[in-house]
């Protein structure tokens, strides 16, 4: 065996110090707050909006405390290169799944620890289209948000700046615009996409947007284009919020309490406010947290899922949900895989999976006899994911298996990602089965609707057009669903919706959902951009207010200004957008 | 030593794949696929040290049953024959399946759900071998273990088709019979390509952190990767899991669907 230059690789011990991919470290101890001690906001769940929300009010000279359910990561040690090694960063706890579409959960759509999420997204980042804020107006479909794309746009600028997010000049979709941060190199499955959709006549995005490092920037290294994108980027390469803020908001004195698990959010009925949050620590002992604020940051099954476990006089039906929206109006996108066969090897394991895409089919097409669109776009399954998709897209197993998985190396994949419509009856609920700390679990119900099937039928049959035209000589498709949001939607109408525009639940005033949870449809952008751009925006308002949320109920509506300052630092201002 | 889910009847030989146009059985290979030579183990200098240990865990580490009784244990092995049949591979290079499972099982790890219709993982699995075994008692009135490979790859087939052969209908009222298929199956897959010797027979790379990738276009081999080198094979004629063409069953309403991890 050839030795590498240098030496074998060993990861450097450096005393005791945690470490965020190779370069950069946290120095321990971090601030340690007091149980009895009131702090001002506590945030529970330090994932993709969690993180922002943490390092903002750190940075704005709050007292804030992040808990989360799973563990504060140091990246060398706790992370692999290794698919099956992985599971650790997703929800495994039991969660029943349920109605006419059952929706995989666990490693497909939820995480655990800090950074949640975003440790093991694939790191798409398109922008929400103006059109997504406005579909009932538009089309007479879903619901209106409260806010508008040019209420967000400014936070969408920022935080493509701090992930920062990599993508080409010129990005002709939505409101179009431009990145500050280089394309990536293509790959196999992203020259496939381009060569089917140009063959077709069809715009394509080539090298992201995605938030991957296409060079180093500070303590971060530059992609290696390795692949392993949703199993953890132990190269630091790709954005999660456990690199890019948490850093931030600990150096500003944010406490984040890692393997918590919060049980209920205390409420005291006199006063109609909340008083803290109830939770096991890591020991498994029952601890209490005071706090002048609580927002809940716990994504779109765990926030429900704890309102309706904290349930208590005043709010039978769970906490903050006199409109008995919590838990409804859940959404996955459609997130068919299609999957071709070429006479020429891809390797479709090297290069991000996220890596070229198109929204041409995006808006709604009065030609077409559904409302809304879709996006198509790379993914990249390594060998365990491929060979569940044969099975389920092929049925295969036994030596048919076999053989399909020695040609790994000779498939293309594209996930379509389609708007599926908010449905009162997609919903979380409380099962009767409990988990390992005495908790009802989550029950998930989803099921599509003639408008969902119609247009994932056509999506479909568009994503194997392109793979054909690419050159494919097979084609497969998998029936599959991505990402998750709403649940505890926003608006207006305090009737219909658990929170307002800001994520202020209507009911409580000292009460924040801040994930996302709070989107009230999802266009057909991967939602990870959009929830820590709310994120920012929620905390900008958290921080207009300064203390008047912990002193009153009084509801001020009226839009904060943008704090570019509070971005991390050398972060805000860096790069220069070409167009847009 | 008999392979697992070998009977009597039954010879090493019959199991391996063919030469289609001789229709001689192939020699075992230490390395099926078409790759010879490559060896994503001889990259391990290169790989940080916690995927390393992790990855040589599974080589050198074969967890002890505990789950399984040891009758659970030796149909499981039958059926893992059949779902990842490895008579191509010789028999020290195989990769143990079920005690992957077993662990899983026994430290009660789920994928972070369970479908509705679904009793819990273990509790499916055990189902899953009582329907098995009184399917075989009906339909041939022996157990499964003592059918042919044939008949044992059909009683299979019967289920992965969702139209079970006839003798456990009361346990497929509990327990929908593509969803158990499926837990199994992916169990199955899960196990056996995580291992580096499957990743040496498809040609996939293995841990790259630290050293990355640099061809990254038109399925390039690194400079320590191999160029695809194909041989011609059939299955082996008692096994009737590589039909030509796609083999799934229809449901509609209730699709199977990848467990995700892909965007």
């Amino acid at each position: 065996m050839k030795t590498p230059i240098g030496g074998a690789f060993e990861t450097t011990d450096r005393g005791g110090v945690h470490r965020l991919g190779p370069m950069q470290t946290i120095e321990f101890p971090m601030k340690r707050y007091a149980e009895n001690e009131e702090i001002d906001y506590l945030i529970i769940g330090v994932g993709a909006a969690g993180g922002v929300l943490l390092q903002r009010l750190a940075r704005a000279g709050f007292k804030v405390l992040g808990i989360e359910a799973g563990p504060f990561w140091d990246t060398e040690r706790d992370w692999v290169s290794d698919e099956a090694g992985s599971h650790q960063l997703y929800w495994e706890d039991l969660r029943i799944t349920g109605g006419k579409n059952p929706l995989a959960l666990g490693a497909n759509n939820c995480g655990k620890g800090v950074g949640g999420g975003s440790v093991h997204w694939a790191a798409f980042t398109p922008r929400l289209h103006p059109s997504d804020f406005e579909i009932y107006t538009r089309d007479g479909v879903g619901v209106d948000w409260p806010i508008s794309y040019w209420d967000l746009k400014p936070y969408y600028e920022l935080l493509e700046l701090e992930m920062p997010v990599a993508g080409p000049a010129w990005y002709p979709w939505g409101d179009p615009h431009g990145y500050a941060f280089g394309p990536h190199p293509m790959g196999g499955v992203g020259n496939t996409l381009i060569r089917g959709c140009t063959n077709l006549g069809i715009g394509v995005s080539a090298g992201g947007p995605v938030a991957i490092l296409s060079g180093s920037r500070g303590n971060r290294p530059h992609c290696i284009y390795r692949g392993f994108c949703i199993q953890g980027c132990k190269v630091g390469a790709k954005a999660s919020t456990l690199i890019t803020h948490v850093p931030d908001a600990l150096e500003n004195g944010a406490e984040i309490r890692d393997r918590c698990m919060v049980s209920r959010v205390h409420h005291d009925r006199k006063t109609n406010r909340v008083t803290g949050v109830a939770y096991l620590d890591a020991e498994g002992t029952e601890r209490f947290q005071k706090a002048k604020a609580v927002i809940v940051s716990g994504y779109a099954i765990e926030t429900p899922r704890l309102l309706l476990n904290s349930a208590c006089d005043g709010y039978e039906n769970g906490l903050a949900n006199s409109s008995d929206t919590v838990g409804r109006y859940l959404m996955a996108q459609a997130g068919n895989v299609i999957l071709g066969r070429f006479d020429e090897p891809v390797r479709m394991y090297k290069a991000p999976p996220a890596h070229a895409l198109t929204e041409e089919f995006y808006e709604t097409d009065p030609k077409r006899d559904f409302a809304r669109g879709f996006a198509i776009q790379t993914v990249g399954p390594l060998p365990i994911a491929f060979g569940k998709q044969m099975m389920a897209a092929r049925g295969a197993w036994g030596w048919g298996l076999r053989r399909l998985m020695m040609d790994y190396n000779h498939w293309s994949s594209f996930g379509l990602l389609g708007e599926i419509l908010p449905w009162e009856d997609n919903r979380v609920t409380l099962a009767d089965e409990k988990d390992q700390f005495g908790l009802p679990v989550a029950h998930v119900s989803f099921s599509l609707r003639d408008n969902d099937k119609k247009l994932i039928e056509f999506a479909k049959n568009k994503t194997l057009e392109v793979m054909r035209a690419a050159g494919a000589e097979e084609v497969l498709q998998e029936a599959r669903y991505a990402h998750l949001v709403g649940a505890c939607r926003m608006g207006k109408d305090p009737a219909t919706s658990v929170v307002d525009g800001f994520g202020r639940s209507h009911d409580i005033a000292n009460l924040f959902v801040c994930d996302g949870s709070v989107l009230p449809t999802q266009g057909s952008a991967n939602p990870g951009l959009t929830i820590q751009a709310l994120a920012a925006r929620t905390a900008d308002y958290l921080i207009s207010q300064g203390a008047v949320i912990f002193q009153s109920d009084k509801r001020d509506m009226t839009p904060p200004p943008v704090r570019p300052e509070l971005s991390p630092p050398g972060t805000h201002g860096v790069g220069m957008p070409r167009i847009g | 030593m008999n392979s697992p889910g070998e009977t009597s009847s039954d010879h090493a030989l019959d199991r391996r794949p063919i030469h289609p146009v001789t229709r001689e059985p192939l020699p075992v290979r230490s390395q099926p696929g078409y790759y010879p030579g490559f060896s994503t183990l001889s990259q391990q200098k290169y790989w940080d040290a916690a995927t390393r240990g992790k990855v040589l865990d599974r080589i050198h580490e074969t967890p002890p049953i505990r789950f399984f009784t040891p009758d659970e244990a030796r149909l499981m092995e039958a059926l893992a024959a059949h779902i990842l049949p490895q008579d191509d591979r010789d028999p020290s290079m195989r990769i143990p399946i079920v005690p992957r499972i077993d662990e899983r099982l026994h430290k009660g790890r789920t994928a972070g759900y369970r479908f509705a219709k679904m009793p819990p993982d273990g509790k499916a699995y055990r189902l899953g071998f009582l329907a098995i075994e009184q399917i075989a008692k009906h339909s041939y009135d022996r157990s499964f273990q003592e059918l042919s490979w044939r008949e044992q790859d059909e009683l299979l087939k019967s289920i992965h088709d969702a139209k079970p052969k006839a003798g456990a209908h009361e346990i497929w009222e509990k327990m929908p019979v593509h969803r158990y298929w499926a837990l199994v199956v992916q169990d199955c897959i899960e196990t056996y390509y995580a291992h580096p010797w499957a990743w040496d027979e498809i040609g996939f790379g293995g841990p790259a952190y630290p050293r990355g990738y640099m061809r990254l276009e038109h399925g390039e081999p690194e400079p320590w990767e191999v160029e695809e080198c194909r041989y011609e094979w059939d299955a082996p004629p008692v096994a009737v899991s590589d039909p030509e063409g796609p083999d799934i069953a229809a449901h509609s309403e209730d699709p199977p669907q990848g467990q995700g991890g892909t965007h």
